[in-house]
């Protein structure tokens, strides 16, 4: 019986004689083509932190207040969604692995951005770190599917990892 | 020839000690004695041959509680503090590592080996271990079960210090309902009874909230200070803050508690109006929730501030006082595996416990500085002096004192941090679903098997089996067992019927020291949940003060409360 590894799984059945070390490094390619893909237009832009589109009392920065109406990239965890099969989704400073709106007990983070992707969202781990970019829209808004309401979004918004 | 020489001699100088008995010997000189190690060794040790038990009666007690501080944590905090104070960090003291006394502590429940801080605080402040999740209760009540809290509800030293005549107050920067402040004033069968819509079908005992407040009323508690205003007010009630509350019977308890006659804080400034002469006594509710992080702090005191006042308030009673003061938010950036709010909020204690020390007199103030547990934290090495005690590892300097200023890598030749957790949200590992191209891998790898399938046809013949379906079954076995060895699980979607593989899997990044130090940098850890859990090592308990020489060796956590009422009541 054949011996089998992960190695015959991450990628197509290797061709005869290909050594263990070029597998490895095909898989790898193969598996980041799989995973990431994804806003490589905006691959150059410099990702601000959450932090940078508040002040401490939870007003908008004067950068905020700049880059209004702009696309901007943004680094964060997206918290686990409020709805499948959605294009929205909530991206916080820290990563959260329960979605504070479905249980009662905990709470959103107060410095948050939603977000409204240009697609049905692809739900990314709880922990794995991205770069949102997406046109800035600061103001209270009420989504009308979930009740949830944000002061900060990006819309249009496209994401990879980061 | 020398080293034998030394060794004869060493062995006449046994022979002769034997002969003569205890009789003090000739020390040879030291060649060490200016080195300023033994130098400032031996000035600490003829001030602890000076030291006498203090064995006055304490006319004030205060305990003071850094949640999830343990011995790790709080030398996380030692060296953040001397590093932002210009120093390597190792060598800095923390106002509390100047106290006289010290003891480790045993924190685990009663059924529970990793505690939980409303066991915790139950053992310190009512002197019984208890079950986890239990708020001044013993282990008689189960949790949740309100029936039994009545026959089960222990006293706190709280009570105890109020009945003497002396004036209470608990601060902490979590909400004052939660479970190590309940702890002083409250009886409950479940930590999470914070206000009424928590509180379960039929059960009679007043949820956290409304005992706080009725002993405001009865004079048991003249000043409570901290955070968590939903749980005081009706969900339909916006506050301050434009937030609203939790509870569902429609009582405002900061109206209530205004209407009695007390004072009411929910910002700095009403901080700062209140008056701390008055008798009037003082409820700050500074957030709906918790307080918010050192880091983030606006708008709102400080621990220190609020140590500050509360002595001051309670200070002028003839009788003495008992304070409770709880750095609630060190536990919550520890499960929220952020070292650096960790850290922060660390400092922020210290600032507090040096508060408490300058503005009392340890001949009649019993002193205690402790934690109710400790953190899945953990340090790597090596490191050379002054690496950033939130960051990446520097090597050491062989040649020096300061680190090399090499990053260290491990292994994988990435660097990382000095502390990481066991578990936690930065957890290396992340659920990767698997692509359906490499599911269908799993199936031709399956069905590829044809000598292995051939000897399955061979068994199937024989018990009469159609040799097709045999093959289907070995392969599907196949699949099955390779998903299992590769740790592959299915999921299926109970809605959509649709299913999805994955799993956990992962690997270190890159990491620059910028990052790493950053205030929102998650320290790494091995096991992934979203929140880092607290674990069952021993916690540090330092004392000064009336009794504080019983603070001594290793004790359980529980015999906290002994000393308490001992120095208090000589009892």
């Amino acid at each position: 019986m054949k011996e089998l590894s992960y190695n015959h799984l991450v990628m197509n059945m290797p061709p005869r004689g290909t050594s263990r070390r070029q597998f490895l490094a095909q898989s790898g390619t193969v598996a980041a083509g799989l995973l990431l893909g994804a806003d490589v237009a905006h691959a150059e832009q410099r990702a601000i932190k959450l932090r940078d589109l508040y002040e401490k009392d939870m007003s908008f920065s004067p950068f905020a207040e700049n880059t209004k109406g702009q696309r901007i990239a943004v680094k964060g965890f997206m918290a686990p969604p409020l709805k499948a099969q959605s294009p929205f989704f909530v991206l916080t400073k820290r990563p959260m692995a329960t979605c504070p709106f479905c249980n009662d007990g905990d709470e959103w983070p107060d410095d948050l951005v939603a977000v409204y992707a240009k697609r049905i969202v692809d739900v990314q781990p709880f922990n794995v770190a991205l770069v949102v970019s997406g046109t800035l829209e600061l103001g209270d808004y009420k989504d009308p599917d979930t009740g949830f309401v944000s002061r900060v979004r990006l819309v249009n918004a496209t994401f990879k990892r980061g | 020839m020398k080293v034998k020489t030394a060794l004869t001699a060493s062995a006449a100088a046994i022979m002769f000690s034997l002969s003569i008995g205890p009789v003090a010997l000739a020390q040879s000189a030291l060649l060490q004695a200016d080195n300023v190690w033994m130098t400032d060794a031996e000035a600490e040790l003829q001030k602890r041959l000076a030291r006498q038990p203090n064995t006055n009666r304490a006319k004030n007690v205060i305990i003071m509680v850094a949640d999830g501080n343990g011995v790790g944590t709080n030398y996380a905090t030692r060296l953040y503090h001397g590093q932002s104070n210009g120093n390597y960090g190792d060598e800095n003291v923390l106002p509390k590592e100047t106290l006289p006394h010290l003891a480790l502590v045993k924190t685990y429940n009663v059924n529970a080996q990793t505690p939980d801080s409303a066991g915790t605080a139950t053992a310190m402040l009512a002197g019984v271990k208890t079950k986890a999740g239990m708020i001044g209760v013993d282990e008689t009540v189960n949790r949740g079960d309100c029936s039994t809290v009545e026959a089960g509800k222990v006293t706190s030293i709280l009570q105890l210090m109020s009945e003497a005549g002396k004036s209470t107050g608990i601060i902490s920067t979590a909400r004052l309902t939660h479970a190590t402040p309940a702890a002083g004033y409250a009886h409950a069968a479940d930590r999470n009874f914070e206000d009424d819509s928590a509180l379960p079908e039929g059960c009679e005992v007043p949820d956290i909230a409304v005992q706080l407040i009725n002993a405001m009323e009865s004079g048991t508690v003249d000043i409570a200070m901290g955070g968590g205003r939903r749980h005081f007010i009706p969900e339909e009630f916006e506050d301050e803050e434009g937030k609203n509350g939790r509870r569902t019977d429609g009582r405002n308890l900061v109206e209530e508690a205004k209407a009695l006659g007390a004072q009411y804080a929910f910002d700095e400034e009403s901080f700062a109006a209140i008056d701390l002469s008055s008798e009037a006594p003082v409820l700050g509710l500074f957030e709906s929730s918790h307080m918010k992080y050192e880091n983030d702090r606006v708008n709102e005191p400080s621990l220190a501030d609020m140590v500050e006042a509360s002595i001051a308030a309670l200070q002028p009673n003839e009788n003495g006082f008992f304070l409770a003061v709880e750095a609630g938010r060190v536990d919550h950036a520890n499960h929220g595996s952020n070292l650096h709010r960790t850290v922060t909020d660390g400092v922020a204690f210290a600032e507090a416990v040096q508060k408490a020390m300058e503005l009392t007199d340890d001949a009649d103030t019993l002193l205690i500085v402790t934690a109710d547990h400790e953190h899945a934290i953990a340090f790597n090495g090596y490191c050379g002096r002054g690496t950033p005690i939130t960051g990446l590892c520097y090597g050491i300097d062989g040649e020096g004192i300061a680190h090399n200023g090499e990053v260290q890598l491990a292994d994988d030749g990435q660097p990382y941090t000095v502390v990481g957790y066991l578990n936690g949200g930065g957890s290396i590992l992340k659920k990767e679903k698997m692509p359906a191209e490499m599911m269908m891998e799993a199936d031709i790898v399956a069905e590829n098997t044809d000598e292995a399938a051939g000897e399955q046809v061979a068994e199937a013949e024989t018990d009469n089996v159609s040799t097709s379906d045999a093959i289907q079954a070995h392969g599907d076995r196949l699949a099955a067992d390779l998903l299992a060895q590769l740790d592959i699980t299915t999921e299926v979607d109970e809605d959509t019927g649709k299913s999805e593989s994955y799993r956990w899997i992962g690997s270190r990044g890159p990491l620059t020291q910028e990052e790493a130090t950053d205030p929102d940098y998650i320290q790494q850890s091995m096991l992934p949940r979203g929140s880092e859990t607290h674990s069952g090592e021993d916690v540090a308990a330092y004392a000064s003060g009336p009794f504080a020489h019983l603070i001594d060796g290793t004790i359980e956590q529980n015999f906290l409360f002994n000393v308490m009422r001992h120095a208090a009541f000589g009892e």
